[in-house]
């Protein structure tokens, strides 16, 4: 990220830095550049230190001195006269770029900062933010630098790993400070989760809804912890309870729906996920649910909404598994040229979906 | 009228029995069976090879024809950590022989195993299933045995003893073999052999998953490989025609088999159960070949769509519409599955409308079978139960290696889970069903690795019952095949189903209340034969008839 972002336009921007040198002085300065141009470093590097000794005040040969080390990659060496520079020209916004970077480069994290807060990069600032455990910081730096590239994979890369670290301050927080709360139980359910520990999670959700049993979502979780481990019963109970604290939530009336369909209760299943359509409609995991639910009782409108799932996602995984659900709905209706299109159609999505790079 | 429609309405007349109430005892006496000392020994390695978490199979079948049910078990052997060429699993040993139990009057077991001519196992060869059927027609059971490694077909003299004749049959295959079992493919009056063959596996290509927690891994990590279809040349020798039949046109990961005529042509077809893929469904085009056809027939996916990991299976009519139906264990977070026969060729997933789903999120299952438990005229589950990682707590906590078993008893279709007998959790495998003490309720006899078998003798109770012994004349003489109905209740003659195993071959069915029974048998031979009025709760032979 930093080689990518180095030096751009600094070489240009630095002539402007310095007026008066002394005559010996810029013809060494002089050499130097010239030694740069012919991409010799170390002659470029000693014609900079011999003219920053004939010079010590002259703020760009130590910029250039800087400049030198950084095309070098030696950045421990660069900043030393960087920080020269910045010394003898505190408003130089290439300066303080160069010197950011030269500082982020050898891990000062901190210290590159307000060198890169004063020249506003944005993409570096997070990252050092990041480095120097501000991550709430960097989170917002690096949101304002994708905006500008949202296409950047680093930029992509460190805002990740700063949500993630933004993420798990808090929850550190919460748990040292907090810890008998009932977030801090949803908060300790939900790392149980994540790593398939379930009973230790429901264990969580349960002690959090025994403190606050009326707290919007945290029946959802349970619920969609006891899915995850199969007790579907149990799933569908906490759903239930889900959709009486919050009657309008088609999420939660989606998974009641589909925990009463793994336990076979295909009616149940049907109302609950009609409900859930009608809350947020053409929502396609709940119309293919509906679709299995109705498929025994009520073969037309399973096709409805099977069909309809087909119509919103085309050609995925979940518009192969509509086309499979329509065959077995057509077979049983005798309907054999229906149903074979319909297998047609269904392989010809899983080939798509094996296909390499799908 | 559809029979299910028939059967209903005899429900409501009262012409069938009512089903009893859910006991809250078990059906069945959980215990060890008296003098068999036999532990499979699969010998867990830290290399964690995939074959040491798949055995072993068991078989209840008659081999001295005194009407004893005796037992065949099959030993892992010695795996070596790690595992080097020339590969021996050390079979010389006895503890890692199979063996044969036979049952006394008393039922007690001696081991005859070394006077059976049974104890040489062969070093190379790790074992995995057995299937039973009198290839020879000569009215004594004979005895295959599937490996990793080589097969072995020992045939049955008469006398107490068997012979090694898999060289001679030709018979051996190769590879990693699984579960297999005896049919009639072409009706010539001959049993043919179908085995199951799980994946391309050797030393060489063997892998651990898992990383910092290594476990066995999932079998998309190996080539698939093909089933091997053996057809009886009637003198003593064997013909491979996987590839004239067209068996060996897919790959798969073929575990458990089992056979049927779901389509009434007259031919039984076969299922595979796969793991972790489609599942295989071979039509018979009744001309010597078959027809792969699981994913047009609705039989290759499970009701959520996924593929499922098919372990045991059972193809039997499960909701009395006279149909084979399909009931496939497999592994957790997907329900153990229901291919219902809805005639015509075609089937649908139905696991979740029948509550075998729900019953099923959590486990894994091997062996299966289904059998009329209860004696009400329905036909109920048995499973034995086990994850195939030894430390998949490691990965889900809420999922347990070893389970007890599940027993769910059949509510006129709907599945209901009842008390096994046995809360021990034990790393489960082969089940094979039998009417062990011969008193028309059906006992169940369980293998699990690193541990003795397990015998689930049924308590009984007060309903009636019939046995059905077959015997082939113009068919096979063990009648494999036949489908008979009894009072309107089928079932498909064959020992062949849940995992690597082979069961009782008598034909058992319960009666309820009902004193008496119709029995109608349609013959492989396509003989057609009836007798009505038949006293219930006995064992009857019945011989196939001269005429059409």
């Amino acid at each position: 990220m930093i080689h990518v972002l180095l030096f751009a336009s600094l070489l240009l921007q630095a002539q402007s830095v310095e007026s008066a040198v002394p005559p010996e002085a810029a013809t060494l300065l002089q050499s130097g550049v010239d030694a740069e141009n012919r991409n010799d470093l170390d002659q470029a590097i000693t014609a900079f230190r011999k003219a920053a000794d004939l010079a010590p005040s002259t703020g760009l040969v130590f910029f250039r001195l800087g400049d030198a080390y950084m095309k070098k990659r030696d950045y421990a060496e660069a900043i030393p006269p960087l920080k020269r520079a910045a010394e003898l020209n505190p408003d130089s916004l290439p300066v303080h770029q160069l010197l950011g970077y030269a500082l982020l480069a050898e891990g000062y994290a901190s210290d590159a900062i307000p060198h890169l807060e004063m020249v506003r990069e944005y993409g570096a600032l997070g990252i050092a933010q990041l480095q120097a455990g501000q991550p709430a910081e960097a989170v917002a730096n690096l949101q304002t630098a994708l905006a500008k590239s949202p296409e950047d994979p680093d930029l992509l890369y460190y805002l990740s790993r700063a949500g993630t670290l933004l993420s798990s301050q808090s929850l550190d927080k919460l748990l040292s400070a907090f810890p008998a709360t009932a977030r801090g139980h949803q908060a300790l359910g939900q790392n149980y989760y994540v790593v398939k520990m379930f009973p230790q999670a429901a264990k969580e959700y349960e002690q959090a809804l025994a403190l606050r049993p009326d707290l919007p979502g945290l029946r959802l979780e349970l619920g969609q912890v006891y899915a995850a481990s199969s007790d579907w019963e149990q799933a569908a109970e906490q759903f239930r309870e889900e959709t009486k604290l919050q009657p309008g939530n088609a999420e939660a009336a989606y998974r009641l729906g589909d925990a009463l369909l793994q336990q076979g209760k295909m009616k149940e299943a049907a109302e609950e996920l009609r409900r859930s359509n009608l809350l947020r409609p053409d929502m396609p995991e709940t119309l293919y649910s509906l679709g299995r639910a109705e498929a025994v009782s009520d073969p037309t409108a399973a096709e409805h909404a099977l069909g309809r799932v087909i119509e919103l996602e085309k050609q995925t995984f979940l518009a192969g598994q509509a086309y499979l659900a329509l065959a077995g709905i057509h077979r049983k209706q005798d309907k054999t040229e229906q149903a074979a299109h319909e297998m047609q159609e269904y392989r010809r999505i899983q080939a798509l979906a094996l296909r390499p790079g799908a | 009228m559809t029979r299910r429609d028939l059967l209903r309405l005899l429900f409501s007349l009262g012409l069938l029995p009512a089903a009893p109430k859910l006991k809250s005892e078990s059906l069945f006496q959980a215990g060890p069976l008296k003098g068999v000392d036999f532990v499979l020994r699969n010998s867990p390695t830290s290399r964690k090879y995939l074959i040491e978490t798949m055995p072993g199979g068991v078989a209840l079948l008659d081999y001295n024809n005194d009407g004893l049910l005796d037992i065949f078990l099959v030993n892992g052997g010695h795996v070596r950590d790690p595992m080097r060429s020339p590969l021996s699993f050390d079979r010389h040993d006895p503890v890692y022989w199979n063996r044969l139990y036979r049952q006394n009057k008393d039922g007690t077991f001696t081991d005859v195993t070394e006077q059976a001519g049974l104890s040489n196992a062969g070093d190379v060869n790790y074992g995995m299933g057995v299937a039973v059927g009198d290839y020879d027609n000569d009215g004594f059971s004979d005895i295959y045995v599937t490996s990793f490694g080589k097969n072995v077909l020992y045939h049955n003299n008469g006398d107490g003893t068997f012979t090694d004749v898999t060289a001679k049959a030709g018979v051996a295959a190769g590879g990693w073999s699984a579960s297999a079992g005896f049919l009639d493919y072409d009706n010539d009056g001959k049993l043919d052999l179908f085995v199951t063959r799980y994946l391309d596996w050797n030393v060489e290509n063997s892998k651990t998953c898992g990383a910092e927690r290594p476990t066995y891994c999932p079998p998309g990590e190996f080539p698939a490989t093909t089933n091997i279809l053996y057809h009886n040349r009637a003198d003593g020798t064997f013909e491979d025609v996987s590839v004239p039949s067209g068996i060996a046109a897919k790959k798969g990961h073929g575990l458990g088999v089992a056979f049927a005529d779901y389509d009434g042509d007259g031919y039984t077809d076969i299922f595979v159960a796969n793991d972790a893929i489609e599942q295989f469904l071979f039509h018979n085009n009744g001309n010597g070949t078959f027809t792969e056809c699981a994913l047009d027939s609705g039989a290759a996916l499970n009701e959520n769509g996924k593929m499922p990991s098919g372990m045991g299976v059972v193809f039997q009519d499960y909701d009395n519409d006279g149909l084979p139906d399909l009931l496939i264990t497999q592994l957790p977070h997907e329900p153990y599955v229901v291919f219902h026969n809805d005639g015509r060729g075609s089937f649908s997933a139905q696991e979740l409308e029948t509550g075998f789903g729900v019953l099923s999120g959590k486990s894994s299952g091997w062996g299966i079978g289904l059998e009329d438990f209860d004696n009400d005229g329905w036909k109920d589950v048995f499973i034995v139960q086990g994850h195939v990682f030894d430390n998949v707590q490691m990965y889900d906590s809420s999922l347990r290696y070893r389970e007890p078993p599940l027993v769910a008893l059949n509510r006129q279709g709907h599945f209901e889970k009842a008390n096994p007998g046995s809360d021990l959790p034990v790393a489960g495998r082969g089940a094979a069903f039998g009417d062990l003490n011969n008193d028309g309720w059906m006992d169940v006899v369980t293998t699990s690795l690193g541990e003795r078998p397990q015998l689930y003798v049924n308590r009984g109770g007060r309903l009636h019952w019939l046995t059905i012994i077959l015997r082939g004349v113009r068919s096979n003489r063990d009648g494999y095949g036949a489908r008979v109905q009894v009072n309107g209740q089928v079932r498909f003659a064959t020992a062949t189903g849940s995992y690597l195993s082979s069961n009782d071959k008598r034909l058992h069915f319960g009666l309820g209340s009902a004193e008496s029974a119709d029995i109608e048998i349609e013959w492989p031979s396509g003989i057609h034969q009836a007798l009505r009025g038949v006293k219930a709760d006995q064992f009857i032979v019945v011989e196939e008839s001269e005429h059409l």
